[in-house]
């Protein structure tokens, strides 16, 4: 079961780091961490667990996605 | 007996995610990935759930109901952003 999770995290990760679009990676890292709040769990760490649900999932998503709001692209999408 | 459907229950739940985790790599448009990972939340709600009773201890139940209420947040910022994107017609 740990190795299933951790074999997940590990394929998320390398797409969120080599996807080309931003909001991917996004998508990528809030999973990223809703596997790591299942991987607290199993490991018997409820309280760390929440904050991890809580932060992670929750809070960090919507501040990574609020900063892409302000940003914009520069480089042409054909290269 | 019911310990056992419990555990068999948690495999069938993780082999899931994994499925929605290869739906969230190759989806081809952002809406693809956004379900995935939607689905994806409810699949880990009910493994949070059914561990906890496994567990037969109140406070996992809390993991769930927390992750639930900050995930709600998560998936509303990612879709509207979308939606904003796709009104600005640079999503295909």
């Amino acid at each position: 079961m740990t190795i299933l999770l951790l074999t997940l995290i590990i394929l998320l990760a390398v797409f969120a780091l080599f996807s080309s679009d931003l909001l991917h990676g996004v998508v990528a890292m809030s999973a990223i961490s809703l596997s790591c709040a299942i991987l607290f769990y199993i490991l018997e760490a409820p309280d760390v667990a929440i904050t991890e649900a809580a932060v992670g999932a929750g809070v960090s998503t919507v501040i990574f996605v609020w900063a892409l709001r302000h940003s914009q692209r520069k480089e042409d999408r054909h290269e | 007996m019911s310990m056992i459907l419990l555990h068999t229950m948690q495999w069938f739940l993780l082999v899931s995610a994994g499925i929605c985790v290869i739906r969230l790599l190759l989806g081809p448009t952002s809406a693809d990935r956004l379900v995935a990972l939607n689905i994806l939340s409810g699949v880990t709600l009910a493994f949070l759930v059914v561990r906890g009773v496994w567990e037969k201890r109140v406070l996992y139940l809390d993991v769930a109901l927390v992750y639930d209420i900050f995930g709600f947040l998560g998936f509303l910022a990612i879709a509207r952003f979308l939606k904003d994107r796709m009104s600005d017609g640079e999503e295909q």
